[in-house]
């Protein structure tokens, strides 16, 4: 029976007022009228809701939404030593943006990023949640590097903090990790540059299940060479990245995919059954019982009651595998 | 042109009371009559702080407007909204959906043009959200092609800017902040603005901000508009030494203002970045101006920046000898 799960952020708002706890609360902060607490204590409401959301959808590993999160780099970023945190840059091409991380030292760990809101998240729910962080080489390359001057050195010391960051999820009981690497879809030349980085990360992973999620576009070029990475399970958006397909067809897979079959940018509705039909086909060369089905990246790019829509379009998806039509 | 112009990218603001209004509006409390008087209100606040403050070109400054794009969706057919969707940090916006074939019915923005205009001597802007960020910001359940949504909005909005410039409009701004989306798809870009510009008379403006500039640098000369409007600030003005290198071939509006920032820059800061763009460009073909439009910020903090802005700019002015 084919597993579902989400590739990490979730709508923090929605369009009804209980549903903008979290936008009200730091427009308080904003104003000073509401203290960080405040704002932190409305994140976690929204955490609550958001797996509730996703428990309804009975997906099998969930996230936070990372709704705590102001952009993906600069969340990590923020947590490191050595980086500061600059400008808005436009976000891949999605039309959100991030606060650019710019490294002006040696970038060292500094204590636990994401070990008190994983903690948080995995007491909110039955169902595992998995930790969300955003890749070493990602966060090289879109960072604004004053320091080492070369990718791959920056890369390597995001990936030493990062790795200690691992450790600590670890240690708090994490069993499921997924590293974002979306600069694959637009580098597929830094692909050794993920199989040493990953190395460094997956040396601390200890007996969790780690996950190398990639979105925005394909993998097709470099997919055999995805397939070697040391990971448990290999993400593939194949939506906006729908020429890996024939790569899957063509080469299967030993380990276990995270098929992103569902648009996560677009508000447009899939029919499940055709969605089944289409993983069906590839049952011959992965196998579906050890795969998960997912969106095609995170959901947070989708108004909320769309977002629910389309875990609902997952699910029944899910069924339709697993009943084998 | 004269030497330095000053002017801005768009929106501003909106006053307490339009903001109190528009939302007793959304609730059906305030009725459409009574939100527009108020948004005339502010509209004509906003150009008489132009005028005072001596800005030469000027903006209906977009109290009328939510969103840049969902404005020209509420406008438009075959188009609809969707649900809140973020766009940064607390910031949401209700992103346009495009359910069927694009048509423009009426005209989106030229009733408000003629409002402004008629109310000051000095130019007032025509403001256009361009085809490639309206069809970048959109969800799309008809097309499923990009490139053909990109242009079916490219067609509406070259009667948008014919109507515009018959409406006496003698700048035309085409906002493009998805220029940078996907760099394999600048020839899209140059493609649908190159159908909203054509044939036009008036000066033609494409406005972009926080993008990867380096990958889409080698596109710039080849927009088809007569100006490029840039975020300069934000970015700590990084695209100075590409500018060195491949000298721009255009005019050119250089950002001085971190619209993103609370902080009000001092006028020693803003002075140097215009003569850090001054010695680059020509001054007759160099406008300073924010880095994206002001309406993020608030009234005070929007018409402190832009009271440093001009003060600076007349200080440069003034040491270079500049009419």
């Amino acid at each position: 029976m084919v597993r579902t799960t989400v590739v990490g952020t979730y709508p923090r708002i929605g369009d009804t007022s209980e549903e903008q706890v979290l936008r009200r609360a730091i427009a308080r902060f904003d104003k000073d009228e509401a203290s960080e607490a405040d704002v932190r204590a409305a994140e976690r409401e929204v955490v609550k809701d958001v797996l509730r959301e996703q428990a309804a959808a009975h997906v099998d590993v969930v996230t936070d939404g990372q709704v705590s999160w102001y952009d993906s780099q600069s969340h990590i970023a923020r947590g490191l030593a050595g980086v500061e945190i600059g400008g808005l840059v436009r976000y891949f091409d999605t039309n959100t943006y991030y606060r650019q991380p710019i490294v002006t030292g040696p970038v060292t760990w500094k204590g636990p990023i994401l070990v008190d809101e994983g903690q948080f998240a995995q007491g909110a729910s039955k169902a595992p949640v998995k930790a969300v962080l955003t890749g070493p080489v990602t966060l090289a390359n879109l960072a604004l590097d004053r320091h080492y001057g070369k990718t791959r050195a920056l890369a390597a010391a995001f990936a030493e903090a990062l790795a200690e960051d691992i450790a600590a999820l670890r240690t708090a009981g994490v069993q499921h990790i997924q590293v974002d690497e979306p600069i694959l879809t637009r580098r597929p030349e830094d692909l050794s540059l993920v199989a040493d980085t990953l190395g460094t990360l997956a040396a601390r992973k200890g007996s969790a299940e780690l996950t190398l999620a990639t979105y925005f576009g394909d993998v097709a070029t470099i997919y055999r060479g995805l397939l070697k990475l040391p990971v448990d399970v290999l993400g593939l958006d194949l939506v906006q990245g729908s020429k890996t397909w024939a790569q899957i067809e063509r080469h299967g897979a030993d380990g276990p995919l995270s098929l992103g079959i569902v648009d996560a940018r677009n508000t447009k509705l899939e029919d499940p059954k055709a969605l089944a039909a289409r993983v069906l086909e590839l049952r011959e060369r992965v196998d579906l019982d050890h795969a998960y089905l997912s969106p095609s990246n995170g959901l947070e790019f989708l108004p909320r009651e769309r977002a629910r829509q389309k875990l609902a379009v997952l699910a029944e998806a899910a069924r339709c595998v697993g009943g084998g039509a | 042109m004269t030497a330095l112009e000053t002017t801005t990218v768009g929106s501003f603001p909106k006053p307490d009371y339009l903001l109190s209004a528009r939302a007793k509006a959304s609730k059906g409390v305030v009725k459409p009559a009574a939100l527009r008087e108020l948004e005339e209100q502010a509209t004509s606040e906003w150009l008489r702080f132009q005028e005072d403050v001596g800005l030469d070109v000027l903006v209906d400054g977009e109290q009328y407007r939510g969103d840049m794009a969902t404005y020209f969706a509420e406008n438009l057919e075959g188009m609809e909204v969707s649900g809140l969707v973020r766009s940064y940090g607390n910031r949401y916006y209700k992103k346009p959906v495009i359910v069927g074939e694009l048509r423009r019915a009426r005209p989106v923005s030229v009733e408000w043009f003629r409002f402004a205009q008629e109310r000051t001597e000095k130019s007032v802007k025509g403001m256009i959200t361009g085809p490639y960020t309206m069809m970048d910001w959109s969800f799309d359940e008809h097309y499923g092609s990009r490139t053909e949504a990109a242009l079916a909005f490219a067609r509406l909005l070259h009667d948008e800017a014919r109507d515009l410039e018959a409406a006496g409009a003698k700048i035309i701004q085409v906002d493009e902040p998805a220029l940078s989306a996907r760099s394999d798809e600048l020839p899209l870009v140059v493609k649908a603005v190159g159908l909203v510009t054509k044939g036009l008379e008036a000066k033609t403006v494409l406005h972009t901000c926080y993008g990867n500039y380096e990958d889409i640098y080698p596109y710039f000369n080849r927009l088809p508009v007569d100006q490029l409007d840039l975020e300069m600030s934000n970015s700590s003005l990084d695209l100075l030494d590409r500018f060195r290198r491949d000298p721009l071939k255009k005019e050119i509006a250089f950002g001085v203002l971190d619209v993103h920032s609370h902080v009000i820059e001092t006028r020693a800061q803003v002075v140097d970045r215009i003569e850090k763009a001054l010695s680059l460009f020509d001054p007759q073909k160099l406008v300073i101006d924010p880095d994206c439009g002001l309406k993020t910020r608030t009234v005070d903090e929007a018409k402190a920046k832009l009271e440093v802005m001009v003060h600076a700019t007349r200080a440069v002015k003034s040491e270079h000898g500049l009419a």
